[in-house]
């Protein structure tokens, strides 16, 4: 028996000192507003713990609804914020009965003008046109003057070519404007239409809760999509796609992690790191930037290239010696090695501020290719990858490196993106192949290659692949579209694999070794077919560690080909591709 | 006058509170975590609460839960205990706020004794010694040799960006400053690329006293009496008494009458302690002031006759001290021993577990402060100490002598825990004949290896 049962407590005295007069006022009590109340796990809270945690529950790290003000305050500079068109008169469209009271009520309770707040500020050092929706304002529903105040600041920020960012929040259209709310869908992606098409960058960032016509306009349409944690974001609401099917919906349905997963949103970004992300995104486009990252990468190159004309010609001599030992199937093997670097590996080597951009827009992440912006010698490059992982776990995650046509359509989007920006691509091919299975046939496998191979083809900036393990087939060349190819020593890069080639000339894998050796697939006999440019030397044993010394040499090496890529003009990068490969 | 408390805490402490309480007849709230739904305290009390999960973070420490506990109770005080939320000024803050009585002293003395940089300005000012040094650092050798012969020799050079151990070195005469404090400078500069240093009286072999204060809130402060704390593994207080034999009675009177001075400098209420280093030679010098009560409060308690924690509830419900200076009398000697569920084999590593039995020693003069029971499962998740077990008597030899005879009894199985090496310590010689200072330990582990 529990000890609690068995104890004689003593009973206590009743201390009636001041009993009546005054007990009430003395009792305890939290006092207005001190505690408040964590909608998801019901916790009471300290009010100011959260306003200082970035309104985020500190018990279970739920996203508060952040009002606009505190929002411009959280991630612009201070003071730096001016507002713009406060003052749009009143608008009943069609004469909805006690409207005008609704908002002006809502006006003096919020101290807003309407569901927006659309102005000018700095975050870092970089300009930007931001437009913040408040959802306790009728729930940031788009009434016309949202969509006034929206169109407005974009339209300013093409013309003084500025980025755009738009904090969306809403419950959708605003029923009491009806035909007049829904025109704003339209009113709004037309104005970031034009704002796309003169070059500038918009951002968009979805926050708790993004539905309906919101989403289906100009929330979904930037060139880069963030989401804070948890945000519900959906066309249709849960509710109402409940009560139309009839059917449960799954946990976590339409939440920023489903939409990540689905391929609709680049980047989950937590508030803190809301303000550093938004102003490492602007400084990647700042136009000042990307003129003095070109310097300084001319300067490194220039440095380099000296340096280098030394030790190429060393290491070529080098590189027989060694060379003349491996056959074509240890290369093979070499190439598929287990503790070999793998992309993540050449990222982070040779790369700053990498930020990685997910989801093809269509239907899914595909974990298999990685991509992103990043700096190398302070020029802002695309950068994407095919990637496999370093373990079971890893690679089941990234599907053993072989991409999905999502993937291929992930890189396509992004490298179209750098296209508008005129940002330099690098990618890495390490791949057995394009995945060969059910869904990737039901989603096109080979329309998301043959888009790619269609489309690099006219990239007007330059594009460098570099393979760095396998290079398997169509998988691989649908990201090596580019004005050069370099391969690592050891890496292969072939029409299929040489158990693959075995079979099918003769119907027996187990002759791969032999096939190896007749399929021409390394990369001294690459180059002298004219298939790659350049061969990256690599240490006896590759591996994390001797990966520094590689990547030290191949960012140089980088660098130089981004420096002599800087001058030329868009469309002689391109024609110079298409020479290129029609010499083939 | 206070009608329930919530405390605030766990262990030996909170039945400590709990049974204070019962003797005042003042209700008692328990808070435990999921980890502690079996603990003493969460048995003993007349209510209880689950305030959250293990983790300390979730649960003892959680502001808004142990706030929350308390205003569903209908409590209207906290007793913090020490460890936890004791010190923490914005919690004390908050329990202000929300109008319920915090047992310690206000937030704004808890945050002025808790900065030791400030405290120790406000020391300065009160003329209450402190560790002679310069307030600024230095970069030449010049200036550091006036600072040094201010500070009195042997002095501490030490990197203004320091860190273990490193840009530190000790200068014992004015002849080897220079080459101690060129070394120092050195290495400060290669291990930090800054060269500043700051000179400090360097105390060696000292003992660590502490006075405990009582003050109520009308300014009325009284000490009682000092403790010898100088047996120390690690930072961590293993054997404590008093009064401390080595302190003539003069220099009792001039520690006490500083700790007062302190108390007074920063308006102190409520039960506090001043700790002071105390150089061989006699001088002592202020460290810091803890605002709560102490874990070896139980002998400070044995040789006044008078109940902390009871005093504590009075201060806290306004009550004025129903004694002075002068009626407090120091009888006897007192020892306290702390015994931890580590394993003293394994580097002291905590060893939770569950007691599988247990015998604690009794008779006259000896005292256990404990929570553990046959079967208690100790969780892995807070501190390690068990129980404390205080003796007292007429003379320091004889209070040694108990304290040998009682952990001799002390029985406790299932765990490891350090009873035999308190049994060692208290058998030393150098113990039983009063000779320990701070380093008694760290000498212990020298001549061990």
């Amino acid at each position: 028996m529990e000890l609690r049962y068995l104890f004689k407590k003593a009973a206590f005295v009743n201390h009636s000192t001041s009993k009546e007069n005054g007990e009430d006022i003395n009792k305890p009590s939290a006092p207005e507003g001190m505690l408040c109340k964590c909608a998801k796990c019901s916790a009471a809270v300290f009010t100011e713990e959260v306003s200082k945690n970035y309104y985020v529950c500190p018990e279970c790290e739920a996203y508060f609804r952040m009002d606009a003000r505190t929002r411009i305050k959280s991630i612009t500079e201070e003071d730096s914020f001016v507002e713009w068109d406060t003052d749009l008169s009143i608008k009943n469209p069609l004469g909805t009965p006690g409207y005008e009271a609704k908002l002006q009520g809502l006006m003096e309770k919020t101290g807003l003008d309407e569901a927006v707040i659309t102005g000018i500020g700095k975050i870092g050092k970089n300009e930007t046109v931001l437009c913040v929706c408040d959802c306790r304002f009728m729930m940031a529903s788009m009434g016309s003057n949202v969509g006034e105040k929206i169109t407005r600041a974009v339209e300013r920020a093409t013309e003084r070519k500025l980025p755009v960012i738009i904090f969306a929040c809403s419950g959708g259209a605003r029923m009491q404007e009806g035909i007049v709310s829904l025109m704003q869908m339209a009113k709004t992606s037309a104005a970031l239409k034009r704002h796309s098409d003169a070059g500038q960058l918009y951002i968009s960032v979805l926050t708790d809760p993004t539905t309906g016509g919101v989403t289906a306009s100009f929330a979904m349409l930037g060139d880069i999509i963030l989401a804070e944690p948890g945000a519900l974001i959906g066309f249709a609401g849960p509710r109402v796609i409940e009560q139309t099917i009839g059917q449960k919906l799954p946990e976590g349905f339409q939440r920023s992690e489903f939409l990540l997963e689905h391929g609709f949103v680049d980047a989950i970004v937590s508030r803190k790191e809301m303000k550093s992300t938004l102003d490492l995104l602007l400084t990647f486009h700042s136009a000042d930037k990307s003129t003095l990252g070109s310097k300084v990468v001319a300067d490194i190159a220039k440095n380099a290239s000296k340096a280098n004309a030394n030790t190429v010609s060393s290491n070529s001599k080098a590189k027989k010696r060694k060379n003349s030992k491996l056959s074509a199937w240890d290369k093979v093997c070499i190439s598929r090695q287990k503790n070999r670097p793998v992309a993540d590996d050449y990222i982070s080597a040779m790369f700053d501020d990498f930020c990685e951009m997910h989801g093809d827009r269509y239907f899914k992440d595909d974990k298999a290719i990685i991509g992103g912006i990043a700096h190398i010698g302070g020029q802002a490059v695309t950068v994407i990858a095919e990637a496999k992982g370093k373990n079971t776990t890893d690679n089941i995650k990234r599907n053993f490196g072989m991409p999905s046509p999502d993937g291929y359509r992930k890189a396509l989007r992004l490298m179209k993106q750098a296209e508008k920006f005129n940002r330099p691509i690098i990618l890495f091919v390490d791949t057995p192949g394009a995945f060969c299975g059910l869904e990737a046939e039901e989603r096109g496998q080979g329309e998301a290659i043959a888009t790619n191979l269609y489309e690099m083809s006219t990239l007007k900036v330059p594009i460098l692949s570099i393979v760095i393990g396998e290079g398997g087939s169509g998988g691989a060349l649908a990201l090596a579209v580019a004005d050069q190819v370099w391969m690592l020593e050891n890496a292969i890069y072939a029409i299929l694999s040489p158990e693959g080639y075995a079979s099918i000339l003769w119907k027996d894998a187990k002759r791969a070794n032999e096939a190896a050796s007749e399929m021409k697939l390394t990369a001294n006999d690459l180059l002298s077919l004219g298939i790659i440019d350049r061969i990256i030397d690599e240490p006896e044993t590759m591996n994390e560690e001797s990966l520094e010394g590689v990547a030290t040499n191949l960012k140089e090496q980088i660098l130089s080909f981004l420096s002599n890529s800087n001058s030329l003009l868009g469309e002689d990068i391109a024609n110079k591709r298409y020479e290129r490969f029609r010499r083939m | 006058m206070i009608k329930k408390i919530l405390i605030a805490n766990r262990g030996e402490i909170a039945v400590r509170i709990i049974r204070a309480c019962r003797e005042m007849g003042i209700q008692t709230v328990a808070v435990c975590s999921q980890a502690d739904k079996t603990a003493l305290h969460a048995q003993l009390a007349d209510e209880t609460i689950c305030i959250g999960p293990a983790p300390s973070s979730e649960s003892y420490l959680n502001v808004s839960r142990i706030i929350s506990a308390t205003l569903c109770s209908g409590a209207d005080a906290i007793h913090p205990g020490f460890g936890f939320l004791s010190e923490d000024s914005r919690f004390a803050k908050i329990c202000e706020k929300c109008n319920i009585t915090f047992i310690g002293p206000t937030a704004e003395m808890m945050a002025q004794a808790g900065n030791k940089a400030e405290a120790k300005r406000t020391m300065q000012e009160a003329e209450v010694p402190t560790i002679p040094g310069s307030a600024e650092a230095v970069t030449s050798v010049v200036k550091g040799k006036k600072l040094a012969l201010k500070a009195g020799y042997p002095v501490m050079i030490k990197a203004s960006l320091g860190g273990g151990g490193k840009g530190m070195r000790v200068a014992r005469n004015e002849e080897n400053f220079e080459q101690a404090f060129v070394t120092a400078q050195k290495e400060a500069k290669n291990a930090f690329g800054d060269a500043s240093m700051y000179i400090e009286h360097y105390i060696e072999h000292p003992k660590h006293i502490e006075v405990q204060i009582l003050a109520d809130k009308l300014g009325h402060v009284v000490h009682l009496g000092e403790r010898d704390c100088s047996i120390q593994r690690n930072h961590q207080k293993l054997i404590e008494e008093t009064p401390c034999e080595s302190l003539s009675p003069e220099l009792r009177k001039a520690i006490c009458k500083a700790a007062v001075k302190a108390a007074k400098a920063v308006n102190y209420e409520n039960a506090g302690t001043v700790e002071f280093l105390l150089e061989p030679n006699g001088n002592f010098y202020f460290m810091e002031m803890n605002t709560r009560i102490q874990v070896e409060h139980p002998i400070t308690e044995w040789v006044t006759g008078i109940d902390l924690i009871k005093e504590q509830i009075k201060i806290a419900s306004g009550q004025p001290l129903s004694f002075g200076q002068n009626d407090v009398v120091i009888r006897g000697h007192s020892i306290e021993c702390r015994i931890n569920a580590e394993d003293p084999d394994k580097k002291f590593r905590p060893c939770p577990g569950t007691i599988a039995d247990m015998y604690l020693p009794g008779g006259p003069g000896v005292r256990v402060d404990s929570a553990i029971y046959s079967g208690l499962v100790i969780p892995p998740y807070y501190d390690s100490m068990l129980a404390k077990l205080i003796v007292h008597a007429s003379t320091r030899e004889e209070a040694v002598r108990k304290m040998q005879m009682a952990l001799g009894e002390v029985i406790i199985t299932g765990i490891k825990t350090n009873v035999d090496y308190q049994y060692e310590l208290v058998n030393h010689p150098d113990f039983i004949n009063g000779k320990t200072d701070i380093d008694f330990i760290e000498k212990l582990k020298k001549s061990e290896s």
